[in-house]
């Protein structure tokens, strides 16, 4: 994976000092506090309900053992011992003290990490595929062109005031699990006609207040194309994005209300001028960086210990039929650690979990940990054979809960528990559900089922493309849960649909439990999951167990 | 106690309640205010100014339906009157009142408008005490939103005062500093009047409200140049009051608006050396434009040659479309002078530079308060640079 060379270490010393200094002329008057916020937020501090919250970016979500630790001494010195995962492969911590950040970012920078652009409007930390580099279906690793987009976008002079912020994903996979349909600009590697690999550029994706799918602007772009094209979309961008109103500030309205047409044309016009800025320097770092991101060494490795305990303990074989994946290396798996074990905070880790997590990235998984969107933690090259092993540890540490992709692995914004936009709390309402179905030991039973919650309309929790969505809103001051059905954050992304009325907090547990009844009796085989039952049958039978009362009252 | 307590002496119960409340912050003192027996009915009476959505908003979390009184002496920036229906609606404020003079008053006293011109006083007497003294009569209390850091008569205030031996008069954000109610309003992501970044930090009827220089007092843009300080609908001794008292300070002297600026560039400050007129865009002739934020740069396309200089305006540090138009003017092969000229803060002085820009102009405000050597220390702007490694 990609250790910082000379210029990126003396670039973060360098903006750690800047930022350092920004403090300080915060304190002394010389910032007013409307210029230090967008200069906290280019540096990842947030104000949030009781305190700041300080974002810190895990770059296309890979991270070796040392950083894992770090991450851990920070939670520790700094906070309260813990730390989030969020849904962008970042990690926050929720109570750090201002005058602490400088100290924080510097011993991020003693790793090779930074906080930068993980908020404001400018260009986001860029997201990758949490396989990448190991997945079996995998065209090529998409990693490397998000680590050439992170030096691009980085302190790019251009894009540090956009209109709003602007997100960027990258995939090298058809099975697409970085959900590029809903990124600013999401980018597929693909193969055309003649055999070359390329991106399919998509553009104007999004969730929040107005979810929409990205539209293909570029069916395909050569891979040298890569840097000057997106330039040429987010200038484009900043020059016709809106900034009288923030809630049609982002790029989708932009597309929206321009047209794909226009906007591509001004986008090739822009990319015809820009091309040649780009000679071929580009080219050279992404060799080597590419050369970074090889693969690491993955000898065969005797399966018997593997089989024998797959065979025999009924607990490790739930625990491996829901958290492993298929490797691209016979005999490897790709392992992903549950962070939602039933009752807990989605996505938190404590520091000593975090410590336990690089203490096996370091032992069984070349050095290496993934972060991923779903707020879970990775270990990409497991051998098969260790993996008894490591199912024991995790045990020790309250890691081993075997509920990955299952109804209790809920993605939850931080909701009102932490953040002022919040209208509603999330993260109790994922509590409950997990440890109702716990309760209800119908977890595996149902399969796949993916649950997203967000706690206000700005959709953190990326309710629009969970199978089933929650929405959590401030009606008269009372909190309000709206449930849509149907959304998928795969290809084949679709934004789900409302079901009707909202339901109470008290009556939003029972309401999901009715769903999931529903589906039992409706699905065909134990095979169907709750998607492919939803997309058959369709709403109406949902519709009828959510609501009853209603449906006797129009039949009467 | 009495049966009624709202029906005790007024000095009685607002020595009472702050004896009680000595102690609390200003939420708690409005809440319990809200529902105290001894406060009696009460409204919050609101300007929907500067800083008064801090109480409107502790009001909607607290209270809803609490009466708001607004005072719409019809003298207002349309700015507070569309300010009014946005914040009462985001809120959710079931009760706010629009209040207005008596038109029969209006037509026998002020019928031109221009009371204000000849009589100051009697306009606000006309327009606002007379009008609240009315709206106010069903009420025992009523809240505002003064505070000590403003100065003036309003240093030694007290969360609750007796006025008049009518009404209690709440101020439950006597003790707050600036810092506490910007923090409150950035914290609350609540929205600010619209002139408060056009320099009105205290906003009252247009006519008699000025913008307010660095350095000024918050409140000396109201009634600028005459010996006015309140508009008298804070009354002391069952008095209104509008002068300065005697011994205080706090007499504005109206300061001459300046045009002078300052040339920021790898080697410092200096002043400007641009001795001609800067044209708008459409001037084919002139060898100098100022390029508004949403220009299309390609009007210049066809004379880069012609021009001398080219400026591109900052309205707002937070605009960044300045970047990517002087980006673009350089790419289309302009290579003449290339200005930033207005709201450029020295944190923006390399992203200035690395676009194409060759000089940075800023007010003198700015420039005092971010000095020479913050700006010389983006100086270096080619060092750290990604672009320059990705771009060869």
């Amino acid at each position: 994976m990609y250790s910082y060379t000379e210029f990126d270490e003396a670039f973060v010393r360098e903006r750690v000092a800047q930022f350092r200094a920004q403090v300080e002329r915060r304190i002394d008057g010389s910032l007013t506090e409307d210029e230090f916020k967008p200069l906290r937020l280019m540096n990842g501090l947030y104000l949030q309900l009781h305190a700041y919250m300080l974002r810190v970016a895990v770059p296309y979500g890979t991270l070796n053992s040392r950083q894992m630790n770090q991450l851990a001494y920070i939670a520790e010195t700094w906070d309260k011992g813990y730390g989030h995962f969020t849904t962008r492969q970042n990690i926050q911590y929720n109570w750090p003290l201002l005058k602490d950040v400088p100290d924080m970012l510097d011993a991020l920078a003693d790793v090779g990490m930074h906080a930068i652009q993980t908020s404001g409007n400018t260009i986001r930390n860029v997201t990758a595929d949490h396989f990448a580099g190991a997945a079996a279906d995998e065209i090529e690793d998409p990693r490397p062109y998000a680590e050439l987009l992170r030096q691009w976008s980085t302190d790019h002079p251009e894009f540090q005031f956009l209109p709003r912020k602007f997100k960027i994903a990258v995939t090298g996979a058809p099975n697409d699990r970085a959900v590029v349909k809903a990124h600013d600009i999401g980018l597929e590697i693909v193969k055309n006609d003649a055999g070359e690999t390329g991106f399919r550029v998509l553009v104007g994706g999004g969730l929040g207040r107005t979810p929409m799918i990205g539209k293909v602007i570029r069916d395909f772009l050569p891979k040298d194309d890569l840097l000057p094209y997106c330039e040429a979309i987010v200038s484009v961008y900043n020059l016709l994005g809106r900034r009288d109103n923030k809630y049609k500030a982002r790029i989708k309205i932009t597309v929206h209300e321009n047209g794909l047409d226009e906007f591509k044309a001004q986008v090739e016009d822009r990319f015809a001028l820009l091309r040649g800025q780009f000679g071929g320097a580009d080219q050279q770092l992404l060799a080597e960086i590419k050369a970074q991101f090889a693969r690491p060494d993955l000898p065969a490795r005797d399966l018997s210990g593997f089989t024998t305990a797959y065979d025999n303990d009924p607990v490790f074989r739930a625990w491996v039929d829901t958290n492993v994946a298929e490797h691209a290396v016979d005999g490897y798996a790709l392992l992903t650690i549950s962070l939602k074990a039933h009752g807990e905070t989605p996505g938190d880790a404590t520091a000593e979990q975090m410590r336990e997590m690089a203490a096996l990235a370091a032992e069984y998984s070349s050095d290496e940990l993934r972060i991923s969107h779903e707020q879970n933690v990775i270990l990409p090259h497991v051998a098969k054979s260790d993996l008894p092993a490591i199912h024991a540890r995790l045990q020790q540490h309250g890691l081993a809960t075997a509920n990955i992709g299952l109804i209790s692995d809920i993605i939850a914004c931080p909701g009102m528990d932490y953040c002022a936009l919040a209208t509603a709390r999330s993260i109790p309402v994922a509590q409950q559900i997990a440890t109702r179905f716990d309760e209800l030991k119908m977890e595996h039973d149902i399969g796949p089922l993916k649950i997203k919650i967000s706690g206000c309309i700005n959709a953190c929790g990326h309710h629009h493309v969970g199978h089933i969505g929650i929405l959590g809103l401030d009606r008269a001051g009372v909190e309000n849960y709206q449930i849509t059905l149907g959304g998928d954050g795969t290809e084949d992304a679709a934004i789900g649909t409302r079901t009707g009325p909202g339901f109470a907090y008290d009556q939003i547990v029972p309401a999901i439990e009715t769903l999931v009844e529903t589906y039992l009796d409706e699905r065909e085989s134990p095979d169907e999951t709750f998607l492919d039952t939803y997309k058959r049958v369709g709403m109406a039978p949902f519709k009828a167990a959510l609501y009853p009362a209603e449906e006797k009252s129009r039949a009467a | 106690m009495p049966l009624d307590p709202a029906s005790a002496p007024v000095a009685d119960r607002v020595r009472d309640l702050n004896e009680r409340y000595r102690h609390h912050g200003a939420t708690a003192v409005l809440e319990r205010a809200l529902s105290d027996a001894q406060v009696g009915n009460i409204a919050l009476v609101s300007s929907f100014g500067a800083e008064s959505v801090v109480l409107l908003h502790m009001i909607s979390v607290m209270d809803r339906t609490t009466p708001v009184l607004f005072i719409d002496t019809q003298m207002l920036f349309e700015e507070t009157l569309q300010y009014q229906l946005d914040v009462s609606e985001k809120l959710g404020l079931t009760d706010v009142r629009s209040i207005r003079p008596d038109p029969e008053k209006i037509r026998e006293l002020d019928r031109f408008g221009a009371l204000h011109l000849s009589d100051p006083d009697a306009c606000c007497d006309l327009r606002k005490t007379q009008t609240l003294a009315s709206a106010l009569a069903p009420f025992d209390a009523w809240i505002t939103g003064r505070k000590r850091f403003q100065g003036g008569q309003r240093a030694a205030l007290e969360f609750f005062e007796n006025e008049g031996d009518i009404r209690i008069k709440v101020n439950p954000l006597a003790h707050w500093a600036k810092d506490d109610v910007r923090d409150y309003m950035i914290n609350n992501r609540l929205p600010r009047h619209p002139l408060v970044s056009q320099g009105y930090p205290s906003i009252g009827c247009k006519p008699c409200t000025s913008k307010v220089a660095e350095g000024e007092d918050e409140r000396a843009g109201r009634w600028r140049g005459k010996d006015k300080v309140e508009c008298g609908i804070h009354f002391i001794n069952g008095k209104p009051v509008r002068r300065v008292a005697e011994g205080t300070e706090g007499e504005a002297t109206p300061q001459e608006e300046t045009t002078m600026s300052v040339i920021v560039t790898d080697g410092g400050f200096a002043a400007d050396d641009w001795n001609g007129e800067l044209a708008a865009p459409e001037d084919t002739g002139a060898a100098a434009v100022l390029l508004p934020s949403d220009a299309d740069p390609e009007v210049l396309r066809d004379r880069l040659d012609q021009l001398k200089l080219v400026a591109v305006d900052f309205p707002s540090f937070a605009d960044g479309r300045g970047f990517t138009i002087a980006r673009r003017l350089r790419l289309m092969g302009y290579t003449g002078r290339l200005r930033a000229k207005g709201h450029v803060i020295a944190d923006q002085y390399a992203m200035a530079r690395r676009v194409g820009f060759d000089e940075v102009e800023i007010d003198l405000d700015l420039a005092t308060r971010q000095p020479e050597d913050q700006w010389l220390r983006r100086a270096e702007w080619k060092a750290h640079d990604y672009q320059s490694r990705l771009r060869a």
